[in-house]
């Protein structure tokens, strides 16, 4: 029961992260259309910010999760004006080759400029570990859980209760009607770039010095991302929320108690079943096919 | 217009290449070196690389080989076996080398080994673990890193002292993890102690909680863990925020000990790690001048000491192949593979001398480096007195 | 003339062999064509059915294993004691093996799969592809897991009896490269000018239309996926039996991108497509791996793809048949995207 209980904390701790993650690219992928590969190379993107800020410049720790949430909101501004907009009219595989060779070189770019080796970052939090009875928890991953959470609401209260949230939601529904309706579709979609993108820099931000920061932490966050956002299901935030749970709840509960190999099997078996039983994932709502 | 010319400079650089390749190399001694300097393993080969290059200086330094200079003919298998394959086909055809160091990591240097043969080159094996590649009647291949049933054979001699009673294992899922847990499984059953979980992690996780709280749970005294650095110190973070007690011993010698106690803290104190290079006390090593020159080499060129422990089986494998090449007294294939045969000197991690493994007849060739246990205490790297 | 066309560029492939004698850049062209035969069964999902198979290496990787483990043979104990021994086949035998298991998968996903269309069938690709990897990793006893499997023998063709004529040089394997190539060009060429290629079509352009008119959907859809779940099934044969070791790293997501980026480029729904396209990047690492650093060659790749995207959207093939349609619109044999636009 100890060991059980202990798995439910490691999983809400690693879920409120993968949530984070799932937010931005479900906002990309139902609003815009786009597959975007280049998801985690935002994150890492984010994640090598605080790496510059808080370790090589030597200032505050916060300051440079902030530093990088601005800059992967300027910079996935930056990608949406430059590599989507002239794209806008080719077709869903072709603005994903576009992505993909986003990340390619991104991911290289990282790599010619900060090397291959690991950074660490170290933060101001304790070392030892929080402990409450048998438990315990980090008290970094407690910060990183907070903090993740607070970044789900401002998202959540940006989507729902603001007058750009709003446009993006009419342009999810129907972007030629909303064009018509006088929403600036242009607008619209670079602020869903950019928004997507910050909160994937600040997932590299906040998960970077609980992890190591390498130029290839970005591939395994795009691949959790999009299990995350497809068991979710398109453009829903409170789906992408709740399918990171879930993902890390199947991947806690699967490595402890049938098999720590098919670990990362886990979120894939279940979102095959989800599509099997209810192929528009858990809680979109419904699309048009075809 | 702009297109056009990038274009003809793509053709013009393949033509270059073509041509320049097809001179054959009067003037130096040229040695291949496949290594991954880009995808997951770039960290890696890139320290290999460094170390390679320490040892080509060191010898262009004294005067070269048989009159000659040295040249590294460095390509980037991309940690992709497809490529490892196809570079090791440039370095042979195209480059002309006659002996190639490689390609660090098992499915690599697998993939490497069926060209050897078809051009009868000899490859000398810097870091990969995997039995099979010394057992698949390869007889191009001369490994100078130890795989695991070998260092598991080391450490029966320092098991006692350790007074361990019951082992779980924690290992990265590939050969060389999952190899590890069955080299030391069996010597450790041999030796009476009780083998409990065997928990394997990908290659690229991240998040080992839901391995290590089940381990947390067992009655087990001591995890052995066997993955590189980075994974490392990932779990050993981990592992402290669980507040995991358990004794922990790394084995396979990528752990790079300085690495761990920068970037895991206080979370990387108590633990114990084997390793076949003890650069942190330089007079305990088999060749303290050869250490200490190496070390000298890799501050001076402004490399972190903790890629040290990596780096150190380049240098030791250009190093052998020099030895090779000074015994063959030509740079040819054939004749540098008959005397790796005979190569005997003292590497910064002991002797090195190759024994023959594998099907009768069709040996490859192994050394036995040392091993050493280490352990980090209060941030620092310590020969533990046990 | 343009008819012409394939046949010119068929000899002159086969040519090459007796030219170039370079083994490192026959290896390139080796290596190259496997992908390219992999990229064209990519295409007809792709190109002519509109659907994305982001785990399209899954089919592959299943071709290279089951005709590895034809050839090496197995003994395997499945749930409740069942004992499976293998004795090795002959080679060619994994060959058609291969295809055959690949293009079962391709069943299977399609049949289950197809009940969802456009970004969720990208998903569940890579669902599947990632599942197969993790078995393939982690049934250690069949496939030896991360261990690999090694001394894959070289591709032999014959029959008990007649002799045996083995694909071990360089130049043999090539033509069985082509070989490959060009019955892998046959078979889409007929499938896709047929009856069956015109309603993959009609459905891609306008699903709800076609279905309308009558045309089932799922069966054509599901049939696509066998055939170009079988095709990349021989293509990852072939390249079990030329590296001659394959473990897990044989689903690498990198594979599948190569082959997306081979058909996009190339031109998807063309034929040509994947062949120009697949040329063009399997052969820019050979090049630039003469004058750039390692990751610099990385970028360069990114960015000539990027650029190839920006500049023809529709691929290079599509844009040169333009320029051909332009100046003799009756002599060019319309692709069958052109009929059904131009059918209204």
């Amino acid at each position: 029961m100890i060991e059980f209980l202990q798995h439910v904390i490691n999983a809400l701790i690693l879920g409120s992260t993968y949530a984070l993650l799932g937010i931005g690219l479900t906002l990309i992928f139902g609003i815009m259309r786009v597959v975007n590969f280049a998801h985690g190379e935002l994150y890492a993107f984010g994640a090598y910010c605080v790496y510059l800020v808080s370790v090589l410049m030597g200032l505050n720790f916060f300051f440079s999760i902030l530093v990088a949430i601005l800059a992967g909101c300027l910079l996935g501004a930056l990608i949406e004006v430059i590599l989507l907009r002239p794209m806008r009219n080719a077709d869903i595989d072709t603005t994903m080759l576009v992505m993909i060779g986003a990340m390619i070189v991104m991911q290289n770019g990282e790599q010619y400029i900060w090397g291959g080796v690991a950074k660490s970052v170290n933060t101001p939090f304790p070392e030892a570990p929080f402990v409450i009875g048998p438990f315990s928890v980090s008290s970094l991953s407690l910060f990183v859980f907070f903090a993740a959470l607070l970044l789900i609401g401002v998202a959540y209260f940006l989507i729902n209760r603001t007058k750009l949230g709003k446009a993006m939601r009419a342009t999810f529904q129907d972007r030629d009607t909303a064009s018509l309706m006088g929403i600036n579709i242009q607008r619209i979609y670079m602020a869903t770039f950019a928004i997507g993108s910050s909160l994937a820099a600040a997932a590299g931000a906040l998960l970077g010095p609980v992890y190591v920061v390498s130029p290839l932490m970005g591939n395994i966050a795009s691949l959790k991302a999009f299990a995350i956002v497809i068991l979710g299901g398109l453009g829903s935030i409170g789906g992408a929320t709740i399918g990171g749970f879930m993902l890390a709840f199947a991947e806690e509960i699967g490595a402890g108690y049938i098999s720590s190999g098919y670990r990362d099997a886990m979120g894939f078996l279940i979102i095959i079943a989800v599509l099997l039983v209810k192929p528009t994932g858990l809680f979109a709502r419904s699309e048009r096919i075809g | 217009m702009r297109k056009g010319r990038a274009i003809s400079t793509f053709a013009a650089a393949a033509l270059l290449s073509i041509g320049l390749a097809g001179q054959a190399s009067a003037q130096t001694i040229k040695i291949g070196v496949n290594e991954p300097l880009t995808g997951p393993f770039a960290a890696s080969g890139t320290y290999v690389v460094n170390g390679a290059k320490i040892a080509a200086d060191e010898i262009n330094a004294k005067g070269g080989l048989l009159g000659k200079k040295v040249e590294l003919v460095i390509e980037d298998n991309k940690s992709n076996p497809t490529e490892a394959a196809a570079v090791a086909e440039k370095l042979i055809t195209a480059d002309k080398v006659p002996v190639i160091m490689g390609a660090w990591g098992s499915s690599l240097t697998l993939a490497v080994m069926p060209k050897l043969l078809e051009y009868k080159v000899p490859m000398v094996v810097e870091t990969s673990s995997s039995g099979k590649i010394t057992t698949s009647g390869n007889t191009y291949i001369f490994r100078i890193s130890p795989p695991s049933a070998v260092e598991a054979a080391a450490f029966k001699d320092i098991l006692p002292k350790l007074h361990m009673k019951k082992v779980d294992f924690l290992v990265i899922n590939n050969d060389w993890g999952r190899g590890a847990a069955d080299d030391f499984g069996k010597v450790l059953k041999g030796e009476g102690i009780g083998v409990g979980l065997v928990e394997t992690m990908d290659q690229s996780a991240q998040d080992m909680s839901a391995q290590l709280s089940k381990i947390k749970g067992t009655d087990s005294d001591t995890i052995m863990v066997t993955t590189a650095v980075e994974q490392l110190t990932l779990l050993l973070k981990q592992a402290a925020a669980l507040g995991i007690k358990k004794r922990i011993v790394t084995t396979g010698g990528s752990q790079n000990p300085d690495q761990l106690i920068d970037q895991a803290g206080t979370a990387a104190n108590g633990t114990y790690h084997l390793t076949t290079f003890a650069p942190w006390y330089p007079d305990q090593t088999p060749d303290p001048t050869a250490t200490k020159y190496f070390l000298g080499e890799w501050k001076k060129r402004g490399f972190n000491f903790a890629g040290a422990t990596e780096s150190f089986r380049g240098y030791d494998g250009i190093r052998t192949i020099a030895k090779g090449i000074e015994k063959a007294g030509k740079a040819e294939p054939e004749a540098i593979t008959k005397a790796l045969w005979d190569v005997d000197f003292t590497g910064l991690n002991g002797k090195i001398k190759f024994q023959k493994q594998g099907p009768a007849g069709k040996e490859s060739g192994q050394s036995m480096p040392n091993v050493y246990l280490i352990q980090i205490d209060n941030g620092k790297v310590i020969l533990p007195k046990l | 003339m343009t008819r012409l066309f394939p046949w010119v560029a068929l000899a002159v492939f086969a040519s090459i062999p007796l030219w170039l004698h370079d083994p490192y850049l026959l290896n390139a062209f080796i290596t190259t064509g496997i992908f390219i035969i992999a990229a064209m069964s990519l295409n007809l999902l792709l190109g002519y059915t509109g659907q994305l198979s982001l785990g399209h290496v899954a089919f592959f990787g299943i071709g290279a294993y089951t005709s590895a483990l034809t050839s090496l043979g197995f003994d395997v104990e499945l749930i409740g004691g069942l004992r499976v021994v293998h004795e090795p086949w002959p080679v060619w035998t994994g060959l058609v093996l291969g295809t055959l298991v690949a293009g079962l998968c391709g069943y299977i996903v399609g049949k289950l799969s197809f009940r969802v269309r456009g970004a969720y069938f990208v998903i569940v690709t890579i669902s599947f592809a990632e599942v197969v990897r993790l078995v393939a990793l982690n049934w250690v006893e069949l496939t030896q897991g991360p261990l690999a499997l090694t001394s894959i023998p070289p591709m032999t063709l014959g029959l008990p009896g007649l002799g045996y004529f083995d694909f071990y040089s360089k130049q043999s394997y090539f033509y069985l490269v082509l070989a490959i190539v060009v019955i892998s060009y046959v078979i889409i060429r007929r499938l896709v000018y047929s009856r069956v290629g015109r309603a993959m079509v009609a459905l891609k352009e306008n699903e709800s239309l076609a279905v309308s008119v009558g045309i089932d959907v799922t069966r054509y859809l599901v049939l696509a996926a066998v055939v170009s779940a079988g095709i990349a099934g021989a293509a990852g044969s072939l390249y079990a039996h030329y590296l001659k070791i394959i473990d897990p790293d044989v689903f690498l997501f990198l594979y599948t991108i190569t082959m997306v980026i081979m058909v996009i480029t190339g031109g998807k729904g063309t034929l040509a497509g994947p062949i120009v396209g697949g040329l063009i990047f399997g052969f820019i690492p050979v090049v630039a791996r003469s004058f750039a650093a390692p990751e610099v060659q990385w970028i360069l790749y990114g960015l000539f793809m990027i650029l190839i995207v920006f500049v023809l959207p529709q691929g290079i093939v599509p844009a040169v048949e333009n320029l051909f349609t332009a100046r003799s619109k009756a002599e060019f044999p319309a692709s069958p995207k052109a009929k059904i636009q131009d059918a209204p």
